[in-house]
């Protein structure tokens, strides 16, 4: 190190600076507009040359979106909304707050009850020694090979048919059939990752495949488990074909749906859609910040001597 | 209540037999060594034992109760890793005592005997660290504290000290040995190494290729070894084995070698492998059996010198004998060996005649 001249080392520094200056610009310079147009007026979006800030912090998008419920917006009245949507309220509008909650309510049980039936499938086929287990993780693991695409008609069939259709609950049921498989394959890799004379202590220090599971797995695998909730919610969360054929209206859309209506209105105002999105974005982002902290690696330290 | 009993125990992986119909009586109370080399089926024969592993055939006994199908938790046995298996989010305290928490025992009761446990083991103050900040030595007696901390009647120890070096190795054996004594358990041991199954058993099964080819106590075995296996696997300098055959006159010949042997040893012209262990020489006197070796190499050791010797044409042998004798590479000496410290094997099945 000593040795080497200064000019090279701040070539190498200058590099890297811009070159991660350019990746952060990718990532997060769309999120970076979607929040700055959403606090500016139709007209301000629009403007030539575009202004990268909000000229004043406004509002009125918000706004709008919080009492949407109060306003009846039809043809007629349309034009009498809020100055801030450039005059444009998308009939939609009311039934985002109540699309959020849906999605809420649909990606946290979707999120639970992945972990609680990939954690015992996935401790059955990682610990036990079972007839058969192998047998068991492709079947798993094959009815993720058909593209969602193909299933849509025979799932709309099928939750039709059980008088599901538009019920926050079929909603759950399909999302659970994405994630359960790849949740299983996750925690399956990180559950033999776990020393197996661990599991052994603990069988002979007197606990059940429950108490084993309790005690020993599910500490140990924390970050799998976060990471295994956060990857459920969020592919709840995100999820639009299946919610597109499987609801109807405001009872069980959830936020996509419901956002992607904004577009296709009468006319579009960029800036209310990109307030929706920011208000979409809100629980990922607070999940992520709460849960970063759980990824963290090297939990099995101490434990054997190998 | 502590006699361990398999009968005719077996395990099979696929197509291989780990372990191959043992039969195998572990008194209540005994020190029972399982010694043999690497994949012979210790360790698979101590995880049946545990419940750990599912027994293919056979039915194992815990006194006269057969628990061939009982899972672990129920069997009321404690064991020792080689790997130690701590617990690597729990403390030293949390670690001895988890297998009391998971049996409801009062707290104060807990907190007493890990009290107990750790005093015993030296471990006081280790008690709230974490298995990761322990030295190798500490995790080892964490691991043994964990194990008794239930008093259980049986103990199972897979190769407990082989991760240590050598001087720790010795104080933990001798610890191990002081704990027998105390909890007055049954302990099964497993180990490769000659040297702890001696100084610890009571009684050493030998194993190889997943049977058992000796049972006996630690001098039985070494005094009588079954076949040319156990001979050479206990014993260090390991003992001479010489291929030959029994000579008109009773003696044991190999080309220009010969050696006297207690008389009717064997029928003339049977061809045997004969053993000597490496310390059965000494001067030589009326009724030892007279053997001339030139000396090859001599390596002094302080406490004794070891000798490599080539009788008759091509017999090499190690001998053991005391500092005083000085010995020149080279020169030709002249020992005595008691015809009845010979070990006889029969050259094709190696078993003891
Ligand atoms: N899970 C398994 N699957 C297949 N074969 C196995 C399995 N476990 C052990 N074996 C085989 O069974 C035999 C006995 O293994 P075991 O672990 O009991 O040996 P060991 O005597 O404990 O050896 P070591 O001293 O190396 O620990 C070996 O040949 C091994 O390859
Ligand atoms: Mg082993």
């Amino acid at each position: 190190m000593a040795g080497r001249p200064i000019a090279p080392r701040l070539g190498r520094a200058l590099l890297l600076a811009v070159f991660s200056a350019l990746f952060v610009l990718y990532v997060a310079g769309p999120v970076a507009w979607l929040v700055s147009s959403s606090l500016q007026t139709e007209a301000q979006i629009t403007a030539v040359p575009p202004n990268w800030l909000p000229p004043e912090l406004n509002f009125g998008n918000f706004d709008a979106i919080l009492n949407a419920a109060e306003r009846q917006v039809t043809y007629e009245t349309r034009r009498q909304g809020d100055p801030a949507t450039g005059g444009f309220l998308p009939s939609g509008a009311a039934n985002l707050l109540p699309s959020l909650w849906n999605s809420l309510t649909v990606g946290l049980w979707v999120a639970a009850l992945n972990l609680l039936l990939s954690i015992t499938a996935a401790y059955a086929i990682a610990v036990i020694d079972f007839r058969g287990r192998r047998a068991t993780l492709y079947t798993v693991l094959a009815t993720r090979v058909v593209p969602d695409i193909a299933l849509i008609v025979p799932l709309f069939l099928v939750i039709r048919n059980l008088g599901l259709i538009n019920t926050l609950g079929a909603l759950v049921v399909t999302y659970l059939a994405i994630t359960v498989p790849f949740t299983i394959f996750i925690l399956i890799s990180y559950f033999e990752g776990i020393p197996r004379d661990l599991y052994r202590a603990a069988r002979i220090d007197g606990c059940g495949h429950w108490r084993a599971l309790r005690h020993v797995y599910l500490p140990l695998s924390l970050p799998a488990l976060v990471a295994s909730l956060t990857f459920a919610f969020l592919t709840s969360w995100n999820e639009f074909v299946f919610a597109l054929v499987l609801t109807q209206n405001v009872a069980a859309q959830t936020l996509p749906i419901v956002i992607s209506g904004f577009v296709m209105d009468f006319t579009t105002s960029f800036s209310f859609v990109n307030a929706a999105g920011v208000i979409a974005i809100i629980p990922p982002v607070v999940m992520a910040v709460l849960f970063q902290r759980y990824i963290v690696s090297g939990l099995t330290a101490g434990a054997v001597k190998g | 209540m502590a006699t361990i009993t398999c009968e005719r125990i077996t395990k099979r992986y696929g197509g291989v037999v780990a372990v191959d119909a043992l039969d195998l009586t572990i008194r209540h109370g005994e020190f029972m060594v399982l010694l043999g080399p690497s994949g012979c089926g210790k360790t698979t024969t101590l995880n049946m034992i545990a419940g750990l592993e599912e027994i293919s055939e056979g039915r194992l006994l815990f006194d006269d109760k057969d628990v061939t199908w009982q899972p672990p938790h129920k069997r009321e046995v404690a064991m020792v890793f080689q790997s130690y298996a701590l617990y690597p989010n729990k403390t030293v305290r949390e670690n001895i005592a988890f297998p009391l928490q998971l049996r409801r025992t009062p707290r104060e009761e807990i907190t007493r005997a890990v009290t107990e446990v750790a005093e015993q083991l030296e471990i006081g103050h280790l008690l709230d660290r974490r298995p990761s900040q322990l030295s190798g030595g500490q995790r080892q007696r964490v691991a043994l504290g964990r194990a008794i901390v239930r008093k259980p009647s049986v103990f199972l120890m897979d190769e407990p000290l082989s991760n240590l070096d050598a001087t720790l190795r010795l104080s933990m054996r001798s610890l191990i040995k002081h704990l027998h004594h105390r909890l007055r358990a049954t302990f099964v041991y497993v180990t490769h190494d000659q040297a702890e199954a001696m100084t610890l058993a009571d009684r050493i099964a030998v194993m190889k290729g997943g049977l058992v080819q000796q049972l006996d106590t630690p001098e039985g075995i070494y005094a009588r070894p079954a076949n040319t296996f156990v001979a050479a696997f206990l014993g260090s300098p390991q003992i001479n084995l010489v291929q030959g055959e029994i000579a008109p006159d009773g003696s044991f010949a190999r080309g220009a070698f010969r050696l006297a042997l207690p008389p009717g040893a064997a029928q003339p012209g049977r061809a045997v492998t004969l053993g000597l262990r490496p310390e059965d020489v000494g001067t030589l006197a009326p009724g030892l059996a007279r053997l001339e070796a030139r000396v090859d190499l001599v390596s002094p050791l302080g406490s004794e010198t070891h000798l490599e010797v080539v009788a008759g044409d091509d017999v090499k042998l190690t001998l053991r004998v005391p500092k005083e004798w000085r010995a020149q590479e080279g020169q030709v000496i002249a020992v005595g060996v008691d015809p009845a410290r010979l070990h006889l094997f029969d050259a094709t099945t190696d078993a003891r005649l």
